[in-house]
């Protein structure tokens, strides 16, 4: 289908409601949509058209347009589509109907910017908070342009709790985490629990939020986001590198040297490598088995080492710049990596091979987490839960992006949509990495790294981008603006979707399957805490001696604890 | 020196030349005679019952600190990395820093936790575990105490651990405690029926409960190669896999280590234990292996018996720890090899599999005693055949019927709407 054949029957039903339409290129569309129409449009979408709900996006356009906008994203992944579907709102009083109660995937977004812009989603059906805390004062959106970066407002109470939902009756309350051993970041589930069984759960997350979308809108500049992009998150950082790049590239039609392009496949395939071999070695730590983590963690290690040889680091690579990368493959990094590939492969095969016919371990991982196509559908689940049910979604060959419509390759399916699936599905996806970054290293063509950028970049364009992450779909999607910075600059990480299907995912099953539950989405919390804006007391970086450190922690201590 | 024996005490008072074999079998009965010869006459009976828990509690302290090391460097070298290698010779006094580390660390209790179970809860642990160690013979007239129930002992101290796991957990007022003494009852009771009932197969073809008398049923050869062994008989050889299975689940060893799953509910019940009395805890599991092991030596591989008629030279004790150590680093292999079960899984496992098959196994080693009676040519072969078949047949069918893959199917809430 082209875009057109999308547009028609949209057209014909909404005729009057849809104001405009940009045909970014052949494969990004904005619909420009009266706000009345906004719910209306994003059912028929989700469910006549049959498109995946990717993420809500609120802006403060009130400096360039004297409206707020709100945005719903969605992907026709057989049709190699991204559309986004915008509404303005007037400044004085900013809602819209919620969409969540038609596209349940969007409950989250429509929170989100229910906190941080202040766009009021109507009817929502959970209209808690998400991502600011309980003690922060009603009506102060960070995210709004008249709130400076560091703004610590007044009345904001900082030891006020959390106001968590009741239990269900004849339920009792588990805490797991924010600290627990398996969670590598901070999460609160608030688990109900009857005997070992859970029923239900309350997540209360974005613990770990720095800002990031605020710094680029109001600090940073375009080639200093791809630096703050890559450490939203700590283990595929590379993805929200590119991701960025390319939505400013595409908003701002700058062409990519084919070198570059190739380079960014390579590098995010060897992000792939190190982040499934990590993630089945936890997966193994979570179901009790360490041998398979250390094994896991032995055959990943010189991934790290030949990452470190290409960027300098074992991590954040600090890879791409608008137009192109900074780094290149040299005639000797090609060999190393060569065999490097080869002995991981020659490592992994025997140890894929055991893992997928160990028995105990199947018995132990078949059957738990499942998510289903229709929650799959319904809750936007993405990535290789997604392809463990057999649904055949993957960003690399529905929305190509850098050299990945240049290399063959496999999605990896399995029909197990539980635990078992997805550990069977990122075994396998390593060995399609390493296909693609050997054909990477043959056809690596000659050639420029970096595009020559010589005029300003243009104002009021909207990027959209999606890279696949180890973990499904990483979403970025953007409008340029003045001062060489974004004007909103929103990401939608892979987990941000993939937690909201969890509650469904752990329900009626038992407390000990909890953990790989949450682990086999690969869960990425700082990913999805991407935002917060409240920023710290003094907005500056200082190193806490340990002294006052401890001072600290006896004050508190003796302070009598507040009822 | 005497070429053909050395100079050595016999108890109080005897002095004459015996040969080293003599001297490294007797010696540490002769020790123990001669120290008591020294104290007033109203204070020897204490000393021997004193001298033996001593050296009893020494040797399984030293062997407990050997282990852990030995633990780390196995499975080390299982997940292909080097293990403690830094403290001591090749790491093997890794303990002793473990150790200081453990005494020195804060001791942490909270703040709504029963103090006073909080305390006691790894001493209970603890203390029946070491008692039972006190009948198991280590090797020819080296035993503690020799009860005529001995094993009857055995388990009923054994079974004190349960209430231990379940006092830490219920004082810690920690819901992760709690949820991980509630399994740790459940696995402990359900597994303690199959060891149960493989061991009293063999009370059963001894005729005694007393764990001395036990091993001298096992004594001498077939053929004069074959030690008779109660392993090497059919109903031995299931009895033993059934027995290690239910132990290293009675003991909560990877992978039947749930209540303290770390990846599930943190630490079970020890999640509120810190420094020695965490170090108790992880003490009296380990005890808790030597002890079972030291059983299953006991029962099945001949307990302190050698191998073969011309290695009895070397000291019966010394034969018992080397089985010993077969056991635990069977143990550790285990660990390295599994993955941890799930509560459901770890409880079918126990109920429905090696719980039937300890039934059917006395009912083997019933069919055994009958067919001894058998004289025609080729009659030992057949009868163990039959026998291993008759175990064996359906060990393997019920199991594959059991292992049948579920997979996934829809999902169906039965509880929550």
């Amino acid at each position: 289908m082209k875009p057109s054949e999308i547009l028609t029957p949209i057209k014909q039903r909404y005729g009057t409601a849809i104001q405009r339409i940009d045909r970014l290129d052949d494969r990004r569309l904005v619909l420009h949509v009266d706000a009345g129409a906004l719910k209306s449009i994003c059912r028929f979408l989700f469910r006549d058209l049959d498109a995946r709900y990717i993420a809500g996006i609120g802006a403060d356009d009130r400096p360039y347009s004297g409206r707020f906008m709100v945005a719903h994203n969605f992907a026709f992944d057989r049709d190699g589509l991204l559309a986004s579907v915008l509404a303005m709102l007037p400044a004085d009083a900013p809602e819209v109907d919620s969409i969540a109660g038609e596209v349940p995937a969007a409950s989250w977004s429509e929170r989100e910017f229910h906190d941080l812009v202040g766009i009021v989603p109507r009817n929502h059906p959970n209209p808690k908070r998400l991502v600011l805390p309980d003690g922060w004062p009603d009506r102060v959106h960070p995210l709004r342009k008249e709130r400076p970066w560091n703004d610590r407002p007044d009345g904001y109470d900082e030891d006020r709790p959390f106001a968590f939902d009741p239990a269900p009756p004849g339920c009792v309350v588990v805490p797991l985490g924010p600290f627990h051993p398996t969670l590598d970041e901070p999460a609160h589930f608030r688990l109900y629990v009857d005997g070992e069984i859970v029923r239900g759960c309350e997540y209360r997350g974005f613990m770990v939020h720095r800002g990031i979308e605020k710094l680029a809108e109001s600090v940073l500049t375009y080639n200093d986001i791809p630096m703050a992009a890559e450490r939203i998150c700590g283990i595929c950082g590379c993805v929200h590198n590119v991701a960025y790049a390319q939505a400013v590239e595409q908003a701002a039609s700058i062409p990519v040297p084919p070198r570059a392009e190739y380079i960014r496949t390579i590098m995010l395939e060897i992000e792939r490598l190190h982040s499934h071999l990590l993630w089945v070695g936890l997966a193994g730590h979570i179901l009790g088995y360490d041998t398979l983590f250390m094994h896991c963690f032995r055959i990943r290690e010189p991934v790290m080492w030949i990452a470190e040889k290409i960027s300098g680091n074992r991590k954040t690579y600090a890879l791409c710049l608008i137009g192109g990368v900074r780094w290149d493959i040299t005639p000797e990094l090609h060999d190393e990596l060569d065999q490097v590939l080869n002995r991981l492969e020659a490592q992994w095969r025997p140890l894929v091979s055991a893992l997928l016919e160990d028995r105990n371990l199947r018995r132990r991982a078949a059957g738990i987490g499942v998510a289903d196509r229709a929650l799959i559908k319904e809750q936007g689940l993405i990535g290789p839960v997604a392809r463990a049910a057999g649904i055949d979604i993957d960003c690399r060959r529905d929305h190509p992006y850098a050299a990945y419509d240049r290399v063959d390759f496999d999605v990896i399916l399995a029909q197990d949509p539980d635990v078992w699936g997805r550990i069977s599905v990122r075994a396998r996806e390593v060995f399609e990495s390493i296909r693609i970054i050997r054909q990477c290293l043959v056809k690596l063509p000659a050639g420029l790294l970096q595009a020559p950028i010589a005029d300003e970049l243009p104002i009021g364009r909207i990027g959209m981008s999606s890279v696949e992450a180890p973990r499904g779909e990483s979403h970025h999607w953007l409008i340029t603006g003045e001062n060489h910075r974004p004007r909103r600059w929103r990401v939608r990480a892979p987990t941000y979707q993939n937690l909201q299907g969890i509650p469904a995912m752990i329900r009626d099953q038992r407390l000990a399957d909890m953990t790989i539950t949450l682990g086999s989405i690969d869960p990425c919390f700082s990913c999805t805490d991407r935002l917060e804006t409240v920023d710290v007391r003094t907005g500056a970086v200082r190193v806490c001696p340990p002294e006052e450190l401890r001072d600290r922690l006896r004050q508190r201590w003796n302070e009598p604890t507040t009822p | 020196m005497n070429m053909e024996g050395i100079l050595a005490l016999t108890g109080w008072g005897g002095l004459r030349w015996v040969g080293p074999v003599e001297l490294f079998e007797r010696g540490p009965v002769w020790l123990r005679d001669w120290a008591v010869g020294w104290l007033p006459e109203g204070a020897k009976v204490w000393a021997e019952g004193l001298i033996p828990a001593v050296a009893v509690l020494a040797v399984f302290g030293l062997l407990f600190g050997l282990a852990t090391v030995a633990e780390r460097k196995l499975l080390g070298r299982i997940q292909n990395r080097p293990g403690p290698n830094r403290v001591g010779p090749y790491g093997w006094l890794q303990f002793a820093a473990d150790g200081v580390k453990m005494l020195t660390k804060e001791d942490v209790v909270p703040r709504s936790a029963d103090r006073v179970l909080h305390f006691l809860a790894p001493i209970v642990m603890l203390a029946p575990v070491a008692l039972s160690l006190a009948v198991i013979p280590y090797g020819r007239d080296l035993v503690a105490a020799d009860p005529r129930c001995g094993l009857l002992f055995f388990f009923a101290v054994g079974s004190a651990a349960e209430v231990a796991a379940f006092m830490a957990g219920w004082s810690s007022r920690n819901k992760y405690s709690l949820l991980g003494a509630m399994r740790a009852i459940a696995q402990m009771i359900s597994y303690e029926l199959p060891l149960v009932l493989s061991a009293l197969t063999v009370v059963m073809m001894a005729g005694s409960l007393s764990l001395v008398e036990i091993v001298e049923a096992q004594s001498g050869y077939w053929w004069g190669v074959i030690p008779r062994w109660h392993v090497m008989t059919p109903w031995g050889l299931a009895g033993l896999l059934l027995f290690m299975a239910a132990a290293a689940a009675a003991s909560n060893r990877a992978p039947f280590d749930l209540p303290e799953g770390e990846s599930e509910i943190i630490g079970g019940f020890m999640t509120e234990y810190s420094g020695f009395k965490y170090a108790i805890f992880f003490m009296g599991e380990y005890f808790g292996m030597f002890a079972v092991s030291g059983l299953a030596v006991t029962l099945f591989l001949g307990g302190w018996q050698a191998p073969l008629a011309v290695l009895e030279a070397a000291p019966s004790y010394g034969w018992f720890f080397l089985k010993l150590g077969v056991m635990i680093a069977w143990f550790i292999w285990v660990r390295g090899t599994l993955p941890r079960l799930r509560v459901d899984h770890l409880l079918n496992f126990g109920w429905k599999y090696l719980l039937p098959l300890g039934a059917l196994n006395l009912l083997v080693a019933m069919v055994w005693r009958g067919l001894g009676g058998w004289a025609f040519p080729g009659a030992g072969a057949v009868r163990w055949l039959a026998c291993l078949a008759m175990i064996g047949l359906p060990a393997i069918l019920w199991g594959r019927l059991l292992m049948r893959s579920r997979g996934w199917g829809p999902r169906v809430y039965r509880y929550a709407s």
